[in-house]
């Protein structure tokens, strides 16, 4: 039998969301465990005896020199290395809160503490060269399996790039933007979560970033505007996933 | 000198700890967090209400929902919303649902490897894999409740003030009362290979938990009466330390799965209180480690709970109706149980709807200065008896059995 290949997660800054939707694969995951050894996953396992990787998943913002330092270790040992979830490819919802890292540090904490080695919480992407970004606040556990098992084939794995839109006509979902009258960002957010919020009856939220090319957020942006939203909240909500681009 | 240990494995978030050695004998010990900042009371200022749980949620994986529910119920108590018995009813549901899974993945990938000697809960599963599928069996139960009340395993936004976005239909709520009945074997083995490890880590002073068994209106302690956080829990911020430190009426206390059994073993459901008398005398000693046989108790509760819930619910059949909600300026605390213990979301709101101020203390923040008390004695009792591997494996024992969530610390800073 060839080889497995070795397979790390390195979580930095975040919810654990990213890192915790790996264990959710299940039987998937055993699927996966018949390609891969995994050889640094720290939620999960106690052994850390990696020092190359051919696969590295990085999940988190860049927040803080530990980061920083994590983030280029997993760069400099592993062949492919993957932006994993809307933290690492856009920033997410932490990135998102604007204002120098001195001023925020005093309104949360006050006076006390040094807050030299606090970053800026940033994505991943903005620090070093991936070779695949994969967003989702978490993403979708089917897509980073496909992700993963492309890579194990020797496939290069395709990025989704049509919004949400095209997920949630497939299902047949009621539109709640244009019925409902919700703040959906369903047309300018990438698919590939199979239109998960509007399966609720609610609008998207946008956490998988905003969809670049031909989409057009200035007419999202009329469109939330004669629903009667004023500017600072669609401003705001436009914001709450990906103040970066990747 | 300073004994470094490495960073905390298989625990939520990233963290370790320093034991300061003077002169042969432990001194002190400190609970380092070295997760980056996370902002999240600044980042729900000036949001409009409506967009803030699904915000709030995004603080941790492990119990978004807690932090779903726990940013509605401090809106709607700042609005004066109240809602039907239903909405309360597949809310506690919820929670449930996350109480199995984050229970599920602590006890069986996170302890069990320890208790059989393994790094991790893949290895073990070549020894105990009828073991490891039991935990993988509940924990998926568990997510697919939450899928089905908070819309995704994580980070839904169905939980919203008022209600819900989307109701289960009846075949989904039979699929959880069937299954919870078929699953509560499984959760009974946990409680006898629980109660068969010994205690370690320091005995709790104080507890806290909230006046209902999954959430409250207010706190309740092992003293009298019940209380808001803000008379008796003290947060401050420590220039040693990376974490704002909480401490009830100036001591160390304890939140989570066996504060909740001390508090409130009447409210249980009939196995689990039978469950809980076969073992009061053990867990009445306050031990911290305790905390792992008092989650497999829980297990058994929620599965109970979810039965009775659902059959509930389907008696009555489901209606599906939210209550609207008037906004008006307002202050308001949402008090959850999340699976590792008290949760806090406190909220004013102003007139336009806008949050004007918040401040969230999650559980792993109230127990701070509890897990180094904890981590301080068994160092002191280890340190010079045994070798260093020894020491370290303990002392992430004694963290572990806390089932600490360092990104939910939203007040954490790394320094
Ligand atoms: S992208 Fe979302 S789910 Fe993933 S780690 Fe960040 S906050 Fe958590
Ligand atoms: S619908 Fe939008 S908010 Fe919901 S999961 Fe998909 S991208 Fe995220």
């Amino acid at each position: 039998m060839m080889d497995k290949l070795k397979l790390a997660v390195f979580e930095l800054t975040d919810c654990g969301g990213c890192a915790l939707n790996i264990l959710f694969l299940y039987e998937k995951l055993f699927d996966l465990l018949e390609f891969y050894e995994i050889t640094e996953f720290h939620m999960a396992t106690s052994l850390s005896e990696g020092s190359h990787y051919d696969v590295a998943l990085v999940t988190g913002t860049v927040s803080s020199q530990r980061d920083l330092a994590l983030l280029k270790e997993a760069r400099n040992h592993s062949d492919y290395l993957i932006a994993l979830g809307t933290c690492a490819t856009h920033g997410s919802v932490q990135a998102s809160v604007e204002g120098s890292i001195r001023e925020k540090l005093k309104r949360v904490y006050g006076d006390e503490g040094n807050p030299m080695r606090a970053l800026d919480s940033k994505p991943v992407v903005e620090y070093v060269a991936v070779d695949f970004a994969l967003p989702g606040c978490p993403y979708d556990k089917n897509e980073v399996y496909q992700v993963l098992m492309d890579i194990a084939k020797g496939i290069e794995p395709v990025k989704k790039d049509y919004p949400v839109c095209v997920e949630c006509k497939l299902n047949e979902y009621e539109c709640v933007l244009v019925k409902k009258g919700l703040p959906c960002l369903g047309p300018i957010t990438y698919g590939g979560c199979n239109a998960a919020c509007i399966r609720s009856g609610l609008g998207c939220i946008g956490c998988r970033g905003p969809l670049p090319g031909e989409v057009n957020p200035a007419s999202e942006y009329e469109i939330l505007k004669d629903l009667g939203y004023d500017d600072d909240y669609i401003l705001r909500k436009f914001k709450t996933f990906a103040r970066w681009e990747p | 000198m300073i004994i470094e240990l490495r960073e905390f494995t298989r625990v939520e978030g990233n963290g370790k700890a320093e034991i300061v050695v003077e002169n042969g004998e432990v001194k002190d010990v400190r609970l380092k967090i070295v997760e980056g900042p996370r902002f999240f009371e600044l980042l729900t200022l000036g949001r409009h209400y409506y967009d803030v749980p699904d915000l709030e949620a995004r603080i941790c994986a492990i119990c978004y929902l807690s932090h779903s529910v726990a940013s509605v119920l401090g809106i709607e108590k700042a609005f004066g919303v109240e809602v039907s018995e239903e909405i309360q009813l597949l809310r506690e549901l919820g929670l449930i649902g996350e109480l199995l899974e984050s229970h599920a993945l602590h006890l069986y990938l996170l302890v069990a490897p320890d208790v059989f000697g393994y790094p991790d809960a893949i290895r073990m599963a070549t020894k105990h894999g009828e073991l490891v599928k039991e935990g993988l069996a509940l924990k998926a139960f568990g997510n697919s409740i939450r899928e089905l009340i908070g819309g995704r395993e994580i980070h839904g936004i169905n939980v919203k003030p008022g209600g819900f976005g989307r109701y289960p239909t009846v075949e989904e709520l039979e699929n959880i009362e069937r299954e919870s009945g078929a699953l509560l074997r499984l959760a009974r083995r946990a409680v006898r290979l629980f109660a068969s490890l010994e205690p370690y880590g320091e005995k709790a002073g104080h507890f806290v938990a909230t006046d209902g068994y999954l959430w409250g209106d207010k706190l309740i302690s092992d003293e009298d009466g019940s209380f808001h956080y803000t008379e008796r829990i003290e947060e401050r911020s420590l220039v040693y330390s990376f974490a704002k430190q909480s401490r009830y009426k100036g001591e160390p206390f304890f939140v989570g799965a066996l504060p909740r059994l001390l508090l409130k073993a009447e409210m249980l459901t009939p196995t689990a209180k039978r469950l809980f008398e076969e073992h009061r005398e053990k867990l009445a000693t306050g031990y911290v480690s305790y905390n792992n046989l008092a989650q497999a108790i829980e297990l058994v509760y929620a599965l109970e709970r979810a039965g009775e819930i659902a059959k509930k619910l389907l008696d009555k059949g489901i209606k599906g109706e939210n209550v609207p909600v008037e906004v008006k300026e307002g202050e308001g605390i949402g008090y959850v149980e999340a699976p590792r213990g008290v949760l806090i979301h406190h909220y004013r709101i102003d007139s336009g709807g806008k949050i004007a101020y918040s401040n969230i203390i999650t559980p792993t923040a109230l127990n701070h200065a509890m897990m180094e008390a904890s981590l301080f004695k068994e160092a002191r009792k280890l340190y010079g008896e045994t070798d260093e591997t020894v020491l370290v494996q303990r002392l992430e024992e004694t963290v572990r059995a806390f089932d600490p969530c360092i990104s939910c610390s939203v007040h954490i800073v790394k320094l």
